[in-house]
């Protein structure tokens, strides 16, 4: 029931809102070209040269490596979840988002500490008579971390979008007598294609801007080298940080050549997707699943815990004492959780215009607006800091309105995690089916009421876990949060970077674990709850 | 549905606020150590700090200031060099009245793009003539000192050598860790190469490589790696040993080894203290940096950092390495600013940062 789709120009309004949000998006991006020009940096002779191409290079195959990887373990997840009769489907559906929380220098420090020489499970083996564990370091270290905590990038929409995919497709190709994997391989991936692409291109992105796991891997990266150069020469590290940038608005701008193909379907409200059996594949799937998240959030846990249990049980027998108390702890939670609901409902809100040009009409600026929102998070957080910090500065009603407020701590966030919550807009957008739009119109409906008497109610639960993306990011958020929030405004991560800096490892792990708390309530009442309605 | 959403929202606030707020008057954990007596009421001044020391440990300090000056105390927390980099962005318009330095290179930067204020006479003098610049743009508050920390399972003192300079040696291959973008790492570098020389510098490091050193992001991960075993010594800052034995007193197998007294392997590097050009709290920020070196924090800083005390006569920790070198810490330090460059290019150059 294909309909010939005739893409109109957009209205008027809607281009200068995007034209305005693109511009705010692009202030990091403006930011940098400025002070190459100021600095005399000189980014063009430094192409080509030595110093860039190795550690380019380096940036580049980790995060093809980290991207593939992460690309299949998120798509078979969130098929099993969300599609078959996998076991524990609820538990599992609650647990596999959870990476997106750990801080990345934590969860590789946990990697480290535990599984290196010394370490907890390294111990643990070498009483087995197992001598030899595989050793975290360099680039396998790296794509490890990496995939284990990038995954949900690409597991989260693709499941929304397997929710989503019409039934009708898949009976006809059953009745057909096709076998389950070929109906997967012929109908379901394509359709989920450039969904999977979407998050796929995040996780490159991420992995290229990631600085904590990198360093703590000893993995050297062009994120590195623009950190180490900052103080030691300045235009140098600008150079570099608009290489990297640009080098991001090519790629974006070219995935979006390659699946041009939008995220359409005309049959969203076909009740419930079918359901597979997994039969003989039950087992395996049930490892599979387990195994992943035993590496991706069991491995962590049990080295936050052992930490802080640990800690806790020498401050009763007399140790050193806890550096933090309940208050503290009470004051940086509330504030962790409520400064990232806003900035996840800000970001779904400042980039749900861009999705809707992108999905329903003809529109370049909506194309260019959506490659500035994506391509930005390639840059590490503490550019974005920088950024802000230098518009405020630049403009006097800006200074007196802006400085020191949450406000531009939330604007911030947005201009950092908009692109998460992009991709999985772009879908809820995309599954409104036109014919109830031409039926609202037929019947005298104006334009801004049929936005909020049909599509909104029909996207909400897509923009129910686009936002749960941008929160659980936030809450894990360090250089723009210190740099950025008003002053004595301290959240979970940058209590626990402080505890972890001078070997707090106790009060790191508490922390960590009311973090992990905090974002299983949201997971579960953002993206399950809401998800369920699909 | 509504309802449920309400009652939720009403248990959980009643959870976060619900807990009682401790006595305003009189202060309660480290931060009484150092200052017991009663908080005296507002002063009407105010002072805001970018720290790049860490909140744990810096707090109770300024928790004792406020309390007993009456000085209403604001910090933003970071490190150093993102906080340097900031105040780079903010120039005359930023709220920092005094930048708190882990390490003397995040000053030597602020210093060249002159952001740095002249700190009165009657603070610089409260520390050596040494441990403060000569132009009077930052006065140290506390001093770590560098030394070898190494493995005890592989390792033991009569085993170590005397010099930095004979960890090249095939004895040692592959067993040293060297933090080469660290802070306080290309500090040190820098003074090296200011007394050897640059070929003697860049030789030694690249001995190193060619002896298979290793690569580590910091200080931290070193200490931390050799308490397992797994790297056999590095290159560190004396202090972070004592805060992971702290943390981990029956798993953490490493000691601090110092070289010999008057080797550059055994250099005392300082943190330092700085008042912003900007700054419009001319008065408190003075009074905040003379409270650093009074001798009550000096004291903290040896017992419960477990640095090296700068000021008021207070003696270090016994637990401390002994440093009868102190001389060493004449060096120049205002030449960290220019000569920080030229160090990072060298350690970029070595290809240390690869291995």
């Amino acid at each position: 029931m294909t309909q010939i789709e005739i893409k109109r120009g957009a209205p008027i309004g809607l281009r200068v809102v995007v034209f305005a949000l693109a511009f705010l998006f692009s202030f990091p991006g403006i930011y940098l070209i400025w002070r190459n020009l100021t600095e005399d940096s000189d980014p063009i002779s430094l192409i080509g040269t030595e110093r860039i191409l190795s550690p380019l290079w380096r940036s580049v195959s980790l995060a093809l490596a980290v991207s593939a990887s992460a690309a299949v373990i998120g798509t078979l997840l969130a098929w099993l979840t969300s599609r078959t009769d996998i076991y524990g489907c609820k538990v599992w559906k609650l647990l596999l988002p959870i990476p997106l929380v750990f801080p990345t220098f934590l969860g590789a420090a946990a990697f480290i500490r535990t599984m290196n020489p010394g370490g907890l499970l390294n111990r643990f083996f070498s009483t087995l008579g197992v001598d030899q564990t595989i050793e975290m370091r360099g680039f396998f270290g790296a794509w490890l971390v990496l995939t284990l905590f990038c995954y949900p990038y690409v597991y989260l929409p693709v499941a929304a979008r397997f929710r989503q995919l019409p039934r009708s497709l898949e009976e006809s190709s059953r009745v057909l007598g096709q076998t389950p994997i070929r109906t997967f391989r012929k109908i379901i991936l394509p359709q989920a294609g450039p969904v999977i692409a979407a998050g796929t291109l995040i996780v490159f992105l991420y992995t290229i801007s990631d600085f904590g796991a990198v360093q703590l891997m000893r993995y050297d990266t062009l994120t590195r080298s623009i950190f180490t150069a900052q103080l030691a020469n300045q235009s140098v590290a600008l150079a570099l940080s608009l290489i990297l940038l640009l080098l991001a608005g090519v790629i974006v701008l070219s995935e979006r050549i390659f699946s041009r193909v939008t995220f359409k379907t005309d049959q969203a409200l076909m009740g419930k997707p079918l359901e597979y059996e997994l039969g003989k594949w039950k087992i395996p799937a049930f490892i599979f699943t387990i195994f992943v998240s035993l590496l991706s959030i069991g491995a962590p846990l049990l080295a936050i815990g052992d930490w802080a249990s640990d800690g806790i049980f020498r401050s009763t027998v007399g140790g050193r004492p806890l550096t933090i108390d309940r208050e503290q702890v009470w004051e940086s939670a509330w504030n962790t959780l409520s400064i990232s609901v806003i900035a996840g409902i800000a970001a779904v809100l400042a980039v749900l215009p861009v999705a809707y040009i992108v999905a329903k009409y003809k529109s370049r600026i909506g194309r260019f607006s959506h490659a500035v929102v994506i391509s930005t998070f390639a840059l590490p957080g503490l550019l974005i800091a920088l950024a802000m910090r230098f518009w405020t500065l630049r403009t006097d009603w800006a200074f007196d309105l802006f400085n020191n407020t949450k406000a531009l701590l939330v604007f911030s966030y947005v201009v950092r995690f908009g692109s998460l919550a992009m991709g999985v807009v772009l879908l809820a957008v995309a599954a409104v089916p036109q014919r109830l739009q031409d039926a609202g119109r037929t019947l005298g409906v104006q334009r801004g009421s049929r936005f909020f008497r049909i599509d909104l109610p029909l996207m909400t639960p897509g923009l129910g876990a686009a936002a749960g993306l941008v929160i659980l990011s936030t809450m894990k958020e360090l250089p723009i949060t210190l740099l950025i929030s008003p002053l004595g405004f301290s959240t979970l991560a940058t209590r626990i970077f402080s505890s972890f800096e001078d070997a707090f490892v106790t009060e790191a792990g508490i922390m960590a674990l009311v973090l992990v708390l905090i974002s299983f309530f949201l997971t579960w009442f953002l993206i399950i709850r809401k998800a369920d309605h699909f | 549905m509504i309802l449920r959403t309400f009652l939720t929202t009403v248990l959980l606030a009643s959870l976060l606020f619900g807990c009682g707020g401790s006595d305003p008057e009189f202060l309660d954990g480290r931060a009484a150590e150092i200052y017991g007596g009663e908080c005296s009421g507002g002063n009407g001044k105010s002072v805001t700090i970018y720290s790049g020391r860490t909140e744990n440990l810096i707090n109770p300090v300024l928790e004792a200031f406020a309390c007993e000056t009456g000085t209403n105390v604001q910090v933003r927390w970071g490190s150093s060099i993102n906080l340097a980099l900031l105040l780079n962005e903010e120039g005359s318009k930023t709220q920092a009245d005094v930048f708190l330095s882990r390490s003397p290179g995040p000053v030597g930067y602020l210093e060249s793009k002159d952001l740095l204020g002249q700190i009165g006479e009657d603070v610089l003098s409260l520390v050596d003539e040494q441990n403060h610049s000569a132009a009077g743009t930052w006065v140290g508050f506390s001093g770590r000192k560098r030394v070898l920390v190494y493995n005890t399972d592989e390792f033991s003192p009569e085993t170590l050598p005397d010099s930095v300079f004979d960890l090249t040696d095939p004895k040692f291959k592959g067993k040293v860790a060297i933090p080469g973008t660290n802070g306080s790492f290309v500090d040190w570098f820098t003074v090296f190469i200011d007394q050897y020389g640059e070929e003697t510098a860049t030789q030694w490091l690249n001995d190193m490589v060619d002896n298979d050193a290793k690569y580590y992001p910091n200080n931290r991960s070193i200490v931390e790696a050799a308490g397992r075993g797994e790297i056999s010594m590095g290159l560190v800052n004396h202090y972070y040993n004592y805060q992971e034995v702290a943390a981990n007193p029956d798993t953490h197998k490493a000691l601090n080894y110092s070289f010999n007294d008057n080797d550059i392997g055994s250099l005392l590097v300082i943190t330092a203290a700085t008042k912003l050009a900007s700054s419009e709290n001319d008065e408190a920020a003075e009074d905040l940096l003379a409270y650093l070196l009074t001798a009550p924090v000096q004291q903290y800083f040896t017992d419960r950092t477990f640095e090296y005390p700068l000021a008021a006569g207070v003696v270090p920790n016994a637990a401390l390495p002994a440093l009868t070198a102190l001389e060493i810490g004449s060096v120049d330090f205002d030449k960290l600013g220019g000569g920080f460059e030229e160090a990072s290019r060298i350690v970029e150059a070595s290809g240390i940062l690869n291995r």
